[in-house]
């Protein structure tokens, strides 16, 4: 059937109008019914845009011969090119390669921002702390500041058993009490 | 139950209040969030997705996050009252049409509710009347909050929330604000808008979201990118642009009052008399004449209806609603009749 406006092209978007109570059937393609402020199928399915974009980063490293296979939920590569779904949060490193040139098509940046879970944030934290001690007990032993670097030591314990506690289990971990007097920066995430 | 319950308000956000009612509908919030150690939905089986889900249900009700919490269990329900939730915005067509374990709590007032096992395992939507998007954010971050505090989100430092879509990926938020453009669409000047905002990165949606057309001209504007940029600035882009077209909306409507009056007045009065008349009517036809309607209303041209009527008949005139009103089911032939025979009704003063 062909486009009842301009009569060219075959008309995929059909329409029901209502005119002073008559009902009337209108056939237009797409351009034109673009132009008259109709949606018609002007957005297309994602995951059409999905499957496009991820073969096409495919193709340009010279097509690979295996198809990667995600251990944890045994979905493909291509299966996620024809569903634009992943099958479990582990996909995102399976596929690492293929999918952040992806991310980055569709979002322009490939960087979170946003809002950090408590329970992530706290483990953050510890962890920042725990690799400036690790810096600062280097520092003593050069010294040959034992005694101090005794007391880093046990500090650095210390953080070591709450970042097991903060990955094992919640509740999130309260700021960690025996923190360094001067800890460079203290580490702070932008939550909320 | 629940959904007789339902069905005797028209909910919160239909309710025609806030900020720029008239011509902003709705404003929601949306967050999808994962469960780490889970598989997403597709590769899930039945097992896994019912301890999914026991376990996000048990969490909303100790948490208390969702005021009275009504949970449905979709399995459950009959297919008229999943589609009547379609029809309510509380779930989407996806989860209405799934076959597996899934459910959705409902707060009171219907401003909340929380999807379980949708595409993702939770996406929670706050919905609210008018343009109040800062408001609907704030409260669905205060409830991810504490849903957080007894679930573990899957999350990664660099991609942040992981979702079973990319383009859901980082923030898990999407942002929407429900327009009634009728005055755009007369004056043919909709198509502007659609250039502007797609040119900013927003998308233009129908009704009832992805896919769906602008029935009773009614649009959502929503963002598109989810990452690489914090929450307030993905709902700062949407609300930015929002005023923009309100304006936009409003002259086109000054317009047609002052260049084109009686010709509007004709439209508007020849809805109104096919909805007072009208023997058969078609859902398309009816979200169509309720719109000039309305517009009519917001007008001032029709100062004997108020606009809580017309919005009720939206919502009310819809196939799962008319069929739980009258009790039966009904196919659609049927239900055009009825359809006609409820709009009558209500618009010649029956209670």
């Amino acid at each position: 059937m062909k486009c009842e406006n301009c009569g060219k092209r075959d008309a995929t978007v059909h329409l029901t109008e209502i005119k002073k109570g008559a009902k009337q059937e209108i056939h237009l393609c797409e351009p034109c019914a673009s132009e008259k402020g109709l949606p018609g199928k002007a957005h297309f399915s994602i995951s059409d845009l999905l499957a496009g974009i991820t073969s096409a980063s495919q193709s340009k490293k010279g097509g690979r011969e295996k198809d990667v296979q995600c251990p944890t939920c045994e979905l493909t590569l291509s299966q996620f090119q024809s569903s634009g779904r992943f099958g479990c949060p582990d996909c995102y490193t399976t596929f690492k390669d293929d999918i952040l040139p992806l991310v980055e098509k569709i979002h322009d940046s490939s960087q979170h921002v946003g809002k950090v879970p408590n329970r992530v944030s706290a483990e953050v934290t510890l962890q920042k702390d725990l690799r400036n001690l690790q810096v600062e007990l280097k520092r003593t032993v050069k010294r040959e500041d034992y005694e101090k670097a005794a007391q880093i030591r046990d500090q650095i314990r210390i953080l070591e058993e709450k970042l097991k506690g903060a990955v094992a289990a919640e509740p999130p971990a309260p700021p960690a009490k025996a923190k360094p007097k001067k800890s460079g920066e203290s580490g702070k995430k932008g939550g909320a | 139950m629940i959904f007789n319950e339902l069905l005797k308000t028209s909910g919160e956000w239909l309710k025609g209040a806030g900020p720029d009612h008239e011509i902003v509908i709705s404003s929601r919030v949306r967050l999808a969030r994962n469960l780490q150690g889970f598989r997403f939905i597709t590769k899930m089986d039945a097992d896994e997705r019912k301890r999914c889900e026991d376990l996000i249900r048990k969490r909303i009700l100790e948490s208390g996050v969702v005021p009275e919490t009504r949970y449905v269990e979709l399995m459950d329900a009959e297919a008229l009252d999943r589609k009547l939730l379609v029809e309510r915005h509380l779930i989407s067509k996806e989860h209405e049409d799934a076959r597996h374990p899934r459910g959705v709590a409902i707060g009171s007032g219907e401003a909340l509710s929380v999807m379980i096992n949708e595409e993702d395992h939770i996406r929670l939507q706050v919905l609210q009347s008018g343009f109040q998007l800062r408001d609907a954010h704030r409260l669905a971050n205060e409830i991810d909050t504490k849903l957080e505090e007894g679930l573990d989100f899957a999350f990664s430092p660099q991609l942040g929330y992981l979702t079973a879509c990319p383009t859901n990926v980082g923030t898990g938020m999407r942002v929407s604000v429900m327009l009634h453009l009728p005055a755009l669409v007369i004056t043919r000047h909709i198509e502007k808008v659609f250039q502007a905002v797609s040119k900013i990165n927003l998308a233009v949606r129908g009704l009832y979201g992805e896919g769906t057309e602008a029935s009773g001209h009614f649009y959502q504007i929503s963002n598109q990118v989810t990452l690489g940029k914090t929450e307030d600035e993905i709902a700062t882009n949407v609300e930015q642009v929002i005023p923009t077209i309100v304006n936009y909306e409003k002259r086109a409507r000054e317009d047609l009052m002052g260049k084109d009056r009686l010709r509007l007045e004709d439209r508007i009065w020849r809805a109104y008399g096919m909805l007072q008349a009208a023997r058969i009517m078609s859902s398309d036809e009816s979200m169509m004449m309720l719109s000039f309607v309305r517009m009519g209303v917001h007008l001032g041209l029709l100062p004997q209806l108020k606009i809580e009527t017309v919005n009720d008949l939206f919502l009310y005139s819809q196939p799962a609603h008319l069929q739980k009103l009258s009790h039966a089911a009904m196919d659609p032939s049927e239900r055009d009749i009825k359809r006609a025979e409820y709009i009558r009704g209500k618009l010649n003063g029956k209670k």
